[in-house]
């Protein structure tokens, strides 16, 4: 059986200021298999994080139901840990404090947090910056704590929002590799939001793309790279097909917002 | 420190006349506002000693200290003090204690917030000293209406910035916190409290001004003692020595105060300053 179901799962929003509410997404069904890495992509207002933040059990569903391990999900805090895209870390905690804030939710046992933290701290290429406070360290090196406090509690999926969104390119390249060269370790299934194609392909066994109005699925993608990943298959065949393919699910959707920007 | 930077300022090329100058050991815009105070005082001093001003009306700086002297060698200015300084710590620490448990329930709880808001706001916009007469026929003349009024004055700077401060939590702090499990209790002292403590501390520095401006303005409406009291005093007997050194250690006072919440407050900030 997969990893993580979502069954004709919909969400919906209230509009602000009024009572009338929207579907974010749409009776979704998708299944995501053990191990795996899974990226979503699609344009703002897809339901793209929706999806995410229903999974980690932080919006309650209109219908359908998100299953991990064979457990619906009902709330937060169970088998999945997220990554956030910028300034979810405690600002007055130290990177350390940051880390082991996860842990501390968790109801982590005390005798070993700080040695556990530190050690995720380490893995992250952090050892030297343990004391440093966030305002302290580039973008870049705040994503590697938000990861490091992600895996740190070891939970059994990890959650990625659009985690390299606020990185400039460059930084963003690197953070992609850590980041498969940290999950090639365990290889926890990851679901992995992101709105940028090349990252997404790079990254992933699997692509799904999202459209909106209402949010829901327009294709499914399979990524047959071999890993480990390096940046030269960025120039390979199979990665410039998938990338085409993927382009071109998600021009409708582009072509239909500009169709709206010029009718204003 | 003073010294390097007053070198590093003079440079190389500097005129030949300006190197007198370089040993002088205070920065520049130390000097500055300490002259301006000095020929405050020495015009202070002079221009009643010519003629040109009646000193009855405005002393002068030496007549001060003397009577500041005087005051310290007197026991009875002590005993004022006390009774200042006991209404003002008492009215203060109950504000303190009342302020912050209800700002944070301000903060947290939209129904509290509807219900508590408009008194509230209205409260803190008319100054507490509009009830003085009223609690001094509940409470009398003594210590109990000035101890209710420095209470009233501190009270509302402190609430509206709790509940500010809790209201404006950074809801990506709150659904990073959430993601991990934490409960309502969790996020209260993870994240609210943490997160509002520099603005507690700005409403605690707002409180202690008005709490100064409280204690003195009840003493000076009625009272038997207190600083306010021999403001009364020594005004109707036109003592402006006595008055100043009345208002040198009243201002003193709130200035000391003020500057430690400061202090308190810019350490409880650190963590925001940008790189």
């Amino acid at each position: 059986m997969s990893h993580i179901q979502f069954r004709d799962l919909s969400v919906s929003y209230r509009r602000p200021k009024s009572d009338e509410r929207f579907l974010a997404i749409d009776r979704i069904s998708l299944d995501i298999e053990r191990g795996s890495f899974v990226a979503v992509v699609g344009s703002s207002g897809c339901g793209k994080s929706t999806l995410l933040l229903a999974a980690a059990g932080l919006v309650s569903l209109a219908s359908g139901r998100v299953v991990i391990d064979a457990a619906p999900v009902t709330g937060p805090g169970g088998h999945a840990a997220m990554v956030f895209q910028d300034a979810s870390l405690l600002p007055w905690r130290s990177v350390l404090g940051n880390v082991r804030f996860g842990l501390e939710m968790r109801r982590w046992k005390r005798d070993d947090l700080t040695e556990r933290a530190l050690r995720h701290i380490r893995m992250v290429g952090l050892g030297d910056f343990a004391d440093y406070h966030p305002h302290q360290l580039s973008g870049g090196m705040r994503q590697r704590v938000n990861i490091a406090r992600a895996l740190a509690v070891d939970p059994e999926v990890l959650l990625m929002d659009e985690p390299f969104g606020a990185l400039d390119a460059q930084t963003r390249e690197v953070m992609g590799n850590e980041l498969l060269r940290i999950w090639e370790r365990d290889r926890k299934t990851a679901l992995f939001v992101t709105h940028d194609i090349e990252e997404a392909v790079f990254l992933a066994d699997k692509v799904v793309v999202m459209g909106r109005d209402p949010g829901r699925i327009k294709d499914v993608v399979q990524v047959d790279l071999p890993r480990p990943r390096s940046p030269d298959m960025l120039d390979s065949e199979t990665f410039v097909t998938i990338r085409r393919r993927l382009r071109e699910s998600l021009a409708e959707d582009m072509a239909s917002l500009r169709l709206v920007t010029e009718g204003v | 420190m003073s010294l390097s930077l007053g070198k590093s300022a003079d440079g190389t090329r500097r005129a030949p006349g300006v190197r007198l100058l370089r040993r002088w050991p205070l920065r520049r815009s130390t000097t500055i506002s300490l002259l301006s105070v000095l020929i405050f005082l020495a015009l202070w001093q002079t221009v009643p000693a010519l003629g040109l001003m009646n000193a009855r009306y405005t002393s002068q700086p030496s007549a001060v200290a003397i009577a500041f002297a005087q005051m310290l060698g007197e026991a009875s200015f002590y005993g004022h003090a006390w009774v200042s300084l006991q209404e003002f710590v008492l009215g203060f620490v109950l504000a303190l204690a009342v302020a912050v448990p209800f700002g944070a329930l301000l903060g947290t709880s939209r129904q509290v917030r509807l219900i508590l808001d408009p008194p509230l706001m209205a409260l803190y916009i008319a100054p507490p000293l509009v009830l003085l007469p009223i609690l001094t026929i509940w409470l009398g003349i003594d210590m109990a209406s000035k101890v209710a009024v420095v209470f009233l004055g501190a009270f509302f700077p402190i609430i509206v910035n709790t509940g500010a401060g809790m209201r404006e939590a950074d809801p990506r702090l709150v659904r990073a916190a959430q993601s991990f499990g934490a409960g309502r209790l969790a996020i209260f002292t993870h994240v609210l409290v943490p997160g509002a403590l520099p603005s507690i501390a700005m409403g605690v520095r707002l409180a202690v001004g008005r709490g100064v401006l409280s204690v003195v303005v009840g003493e000076l409406f009625v009272s038997r003692a207190g600083i306010g009291h021999l403001l009364q005093i020594y005004g109707s007997a036109l003592r402006m020595d006595r008055l100043l050194v009345c208002a040198l250690v009243v201002s003193a006072f709130g200035y000391a105060l003020t500057q430690l919440v400061r202090r308190l407050e810019d350490g409880l900030r650190s963590w925001r300053a940008e790189p």
